[in-house]
This record gives C-alpha cells, sequence and structure tokens, in this order.
C-alpha cells in the first residue's frame, strides 16, 4: 500500500512534525509506503508530487488548519485533526483504506448550474479497488470529452459547408473533428491501463488504442487491449527484478518497450481478428434491428440514462450510443445515439417542467432555481441537471423520470430518429444533417417529457397532500 | 554542525531545569517562561503567556507519554527560545492520554521567526515522538546529556 498525506497545524510548529513522525514510524511498522508533506509555519516540506499522488492507494490529511485537497480529486480521502495523527497513527492506515473517494467542488452534484457531462466517472482515478468496471469507467471518462469535441466540430463543419462540408473552413473543422475522434480509441485503451498501472501503462495501453483502431477492432478491441496492457505492467512491476543500479531503466526503457513489444503482438496475432469479427458482428446485429426489437433496445437505454442520472449505468448507456457512432461514415447517423441522447435529455427537463410550470408549490424555492436553469440543461443534454431534485427525493424522481425517458427512447427508435454526434443536445437538432427526422426527434422528446413531468408532479402531490412545503 | 550550535543557542542552558516545581499545567507553563523572560527572550510575559493558553484551547499540548509542548507565537516574543523542564512528581495537564506531563518543552517563537529555528523546533518535535529518545531525556544529568540527545 502506498499512501501520501499532509499534516498540519495552526500554529505550525509542533503538531505538524510530531504527526508527520508518527505517521511515518506507523507506516514503517506496518509496511506502508508513505511519504509526508509538512505544512508548517516552515512552509510546505517534502512536497508531493503529483506523481506520487498518482500512485497512491489513498490520502491521509491530518491537520487542524484548512488544507487544500484539489490535487486529491479521485482518491481515497481521510481528513482527521492532527491530533488524531499524533496520537494513533496506525488506525488511520485502517481508516483510509475505506475512506471516501474525494470529489473537486462536492457541492457541485447539487448545483445544477455545474455543467460537467461526467462528474462521477473522473473520480475514480487511481482508486486501487475499484475493480475491472473502475478501471474501464476511468478509461472512459477520459474518452468522452474527445469524442464530445470530435462529434460537435463534425457536425459544425456540416452546418458550415453542407452535408458534405464544402469549403476550407468547413474541410478544416471537419479534419479537426476526426482527429480528436480518432484519439477516441487510444484515450480509452490508454487510461484503462493508467488506472491499473499507473503511468508505465499508458505507453502499451495507447498503442493498443491505436492498433484496435487500425484494425477495426473498435471499442472492444480497444478496451481489451487497455486491460491487457494495464495487466501485462503491473506482473512486470511484480516480477522484473532489477539490480538497482539498473532501476532507473525499467519506468523509461524496460518496461514501455517489453509490455508494448508484448500487448501489441498479442493484438495483433491474437486477439485481434477475432474481435474485429466479434465487432462487425455487434455492428451488424445493431444494424439490422428493426421494429419491436429496436424499440425495445430504446426502452431499455432510455431507462438506463434516467435511473441513475449519468452514474455509471446511465454512462454504460451513453457509451453503447458512442460507440455505436465510431461505424458510421460521413454522413450517416446512428439511431442508438439518438435513442441514449434524447432519453437523456428527459429528467432535467421534465423536472423543469414539474417545477416552474405544472407544480410550482410542491417544490422548495431553492428547487424552483434549480428547475430554471433546468430547462437550459436539459436542452443541452446534460442529465445532471436534475440531480438537486433527484438527491432531495431520490426514489420518487429516478423512478418518474425513468418511465418518460424509456418511452421517449423507445419513440425514438420506433421513429427511426438518428444522430451523428454524441452530445450537444437541442442545439444540435439545429444543424442540418446532424439530425435525421428531427420533427419525430422532438415530438419524442415533448412526449416522454411530458409523461414524466406529471408523474413526478402526481407523486408529489400524493406526498404533500394536506401538508405544507418548505419555502 | 551549525543545527547543533543552533539547538544550543535556542535553548541554553539557563533554560534548563531537571527539577520543575510546580504539579499544575498553567503554573508549570509559568515557571519555565519565567525563565524565557529571565533570559530577557521576551519582552511582554503576560502576552506571550496569553499567546500560549489561547494555543492550549485549541487542543491540549500534552501530547501523551508524559509530554507537553506548549507553545506561543507572538511579537512579545524577542528571540525564539526553547525552555526545558523536567517535573519528578508529574504534572497534571489534562494530556492527550490523560496521564501526568514529566518532561515539558515550552517554545517561543517571535511572529518572524527564522526558517532556521523552526526547522530545529520541528525536529525537536519529531524526536519526542520515540520512546527511546523520551527515555534518554527522562535519565538526562546535565544539559549537556539533553543536547545529545537531539545531536544524535
Amino acid at each position: 500500500m502506498k499512501i501520501v498525506a499532509i499534516t498540519s497545524c495552526s500554529t505550525g510548529i509542533a503538531h505538524t512534525y510530531m504527526a508527520a513522525e508518527n505517521l511515518e514510524t506507523a507506516a514503517k511498522k506496518l509496511g506502508v509506503e508513505i511519504k509526508v508533506e509538512t505544512q508548517g509555519s516552515i512552509g510546505v516540506e517534502n512536497a508531493l508530487t503529483s506523481a506520487e499522488i498518482a500512485a497512491a492507494d489513498g490520502v491521509i490529511i491530518a491537520a487542524s488548519t484548512t488544507v487544500n485537497k484539489d490535487r486529491f480529486s479521485g482518491k481515497k480521502l481521510l481528513d482527521v485533526d492532527v491530533t488524531e495523527a499524533v496520537d494513533h497513527p496506525e488506525e488511520l492506515f485502517e481508516r483510509v483504506k475505506t475512506a471516501p473517494v474525494y470529489q473537486e467542488n462536492k457541492d457541485s452534484s447539487n448545483d445544477a448550474s455545474a455543467n460537467s457531462t461526467e462528474p462521477q466517472a473522473t473520480n475514480n482515478v487511481g482508486n486501487k479497488a475499484k475493480g475491472i468496471y473502475g478501471h474501464l469507467m476511468t478509461g472512459v471518462s477520459y474518452m468522452i470529452p474527445f469524442v464530445v469535441a470530435g462529434g460537435i466540430c463534425t457536425a459544425l463543419a456540416f452546418a458550415v459547408g453542407g452535408i458534405n462540408a464544402h469549403g476550407v473552413l468547413a474541410q478544416a473543422i471537419s479534419k479537426l473533428g476526426s482527429t480528436a475522434m480518432g484519439l477516441m480509441w487510444p484515450v480509452l485503451a490508454g487510461y484503462t491501463a493508467f488506472s491499473i498501472a499507473d503511468r508505465p501503462g499508458l505507453v502499451p495501453g495507447m498503442v493498443a488504442g491505436m492498433l484496435s483502431s487500425s484494425m477495426n477492432a473498435g471499442f472492444l478491441g480497444a478496451l481489451l487491449g487497455g486491460f491487457l496492457a494495464g495487466y501485462t505492467v503491473l506482473a512486470m512491476k511484480k516480477w522484473i527484478k532489477l539490480p538497482s543500479s539498473f532501476s532507473g531503466l525499467m519506468p523509461i526503457l524496460i518496461i514501455p518497450l517489453i509490455s508494448t513489444l508484448f500487448v501489441g503482438l498479442v493484438m495483433k496475432f491474437i486477439i485481434g481478428t477475432p474481435i474485429t469479427a466479434l465487432n462487425k458482428g455487434i455492428t451488424a446485429w445493431l444494424n439490422s434491428l428493426t421494429g419491436v426489437n429496436s424499440v425495445l433496445l430504446g426502452l431499455i437505454l432510455g431507462a438506463m440514462m434516467a435511473i441513475d442520472l449519468a452514474g455509471p449505468i446511465g454512462k454504460a448507456a451513453y457509451f453503447f450510443g458512442v460507440a455505436s457512432l465510431t461505424n458510421l461514415s460521413a454522413g450517416q447517423t446512428s439511431p442508438i445515439m439518438a435513442a441514449v441522447m434524447v432519453s437523456g435529455m428527459v429528467p432535467p427537463l421534465a423536472l423543469a417542467l414539474s417545477s416552474t410550470v405544472l407544480g410550482k408549490n410542491l417544490y422548495s424555492k431553492d428547487e424552483r432555481e434549480a428547475g430554471k436553469s433546468a430547462w437550459v440543461l436539459g436542452l443541452s443534454f446534460i442529465s445532471e441537471g436534475a440531480i438537486p431534485f433527484a438527491a432531495t427525493d431520490p426514489i420518487r424522481v429516478l423512478a418518474a423520470m425513468t418511465v418518460g425517458s424509456a418511452i421517449t427512447g423507445g419513440l425514438s427508435m420506433w421513429f427511426k430518429c438518428g444522430i451523428a454526434v454524441p452530445h450537444g443536445g437541442f442545439f444540435v437538432f439545429l444543424i442540418p444533417g446532424a439530425v435525421s427526422h428531427v420533427l419525430l426527434y422532438v415530438i419524442a422528446l415533448v412526449v416522454g417529457t411530458v409523461i414524466s413531468g406529471f408523474l413526478i408532479t402526481f407523486l408529489k402531490k400524493m406526498r404533500y397532500k394536506g401538508k405544507e412545503v418548505n419555502a | 554542525m551549525a543545527a547543533d550550535f543552533a539547538l544550543r543557542k535556542l535553548m541554553p542552558p539557563d533554560l534548563i531545569t531537571f527539577d520543575l516545581q510546580a504539579t499544575e499545567k498553567v503554573a508549570a507553563i509559568k515557571e519555565l517562561a519565567q525563565k524565557i523572560k529571565d533570559a530577557k527572550q521576551i519582552n511582554d510575559l503576560d502576552t506571550y503567556l496569553k499567546a500560549v493558553f489561547k494555543r492550549e484551547e485549541e487542543y491540549t499540548t500534552g501530547i501523551g507519554n508524559g509530554v507537553a509542548i506548549p507553545h506561543g507565537k507572538t511579537a512579545a516574543v524577542l528571540k525564539s527560545s526553547l525552555a526545558f523542564g523536567r517535573s519528578n512528581k508529574g504534572i497534571t495537564y489534562n494530556s492527550m492520554d490523560n496521564k501526568p506531563v514529566y518532561l515539558m518543552f515550552l517554545i517561543a517563537v517571535p511572529e518572524n521567526s527564522s526558517n532556521e529555528h523552526l526547522q530545529i523546533l520541528s525536529q525537536i518535535a519529531r524526536k519526542l515522538m520515540h520512546e527511546e529518545n523520551r527515555q534518554a531525556i527522562l535519565r538526562a544529568q546535565s544539559p549537556e546529556e539533553l543536547y545529545q540527545v537531539f545531536e544524535n
């Protein structure tokens, strides 16, 4: 186990250092690797580097002053008074194992104006106990901004230059879009490996992602490559022991070279072909889905988008949508992505409808304010706009939202709507060529929004029957 | 070994006593503080004591295992100082472990203390965390033996 710690006390003369000493002594005894940064009146000593923080399994902050925690976003963080580290340091190493993962700007999940699309997944970065799913989500959370930037540039290119992106500017923007999109697989595989094996995982991971892209092995190939790279590096770190005079070569020469050779060759000659075939098969199957099957898929994806409001389930659905985009050629649209996006717009819009129009008196003043911004967030496809409502009344809100979102997703599929970009909400509706059957698409959105909006208003009315709501 | 001499300057023999009379926290702190005052390293004793007790209110500096390190940082301190007192009877101190204090290090730091002094104090604080050092301080018979504990 590797731990990084900060100690600090109000006068910065004694406790800061006693706490540091005791943490170091206890760590030695427990066989834990530790580095303690002291923030005393001398200033910061033994400062933690970002690489050390990235490599740490947990963070202990023992301070009676306010310590800036921004550096530790995504880390398990135990925040205690400095006296605890002086008094019972060993116990802290136990407690940090189960400490919550620190999220920068903790309050933003309750703040409708915070419009980061992917906060939850990024917060898992570096968390060793997170398992395979956590590594995947780390990779995905790094990848999605590339897809968003790339997809929107692509759509913009169409907006500027028509469906074939005519003209110098449109061509340039289109090129930007495809470059950003092209980085998608290396970033996914690279950061999945990074999540598993830290920095040394990046090289074989990114190479595997590039390979997957060139072999047409798509999402599955990149993912498999990322995991292979991560665990290969992990195994190498464990098994390869060099004399200490050569150990400096491990991170810059031996690990990158050998892991890249191994992962690359395995990808190329062993798993590449079957994965490429599987990827093609899945793509063909998805494209062949019609009628009831495709509506069912839309219902499921829609429900997934609402059930945890851009949490892991929503992201899985979103990811599925994004993956479906990657096999499109220019000018094509994806019905899956369309269903995913439009159903993700339902929860904030429905809650905005309920809190600012249908049932104003059922919501607190804060919620009505959040409702106003939820209109904008919903139109922008930022499902998190619904979080302030879900936070105070999760069961009713999530249940009502899931119903409407599922219906919207199903309708979108039924209407054979499609979309060429992975994000942008209502604003891409206006870009020519970005959405097919755009009128029906709007209808799907309105129907789901109205259903969810009425449903949540009704559920809240039942709850508050005869009761006054705190304004 | 500049640091070694620095410790001797920070805690000269006249700030060291192996026989603290007071058996209670406030009196013990005052007893040691008077020594720093007598050495003319504090210009206003009351202001300094106020800073120490204010610090004490935040949480006790009785860090357990018979050690206390009360400290005050104020402009009333002329020169960074460290006073040491050993009590043979034990001092009631409301320590973190509720045990009496036998070793007391009273720290006085001016508002703008040099880093060198702070560095020494931080080293002393670290050394006090180790049982063998505390035992050696309990056994020390002279200032010289006390210095050696920290200089090793």
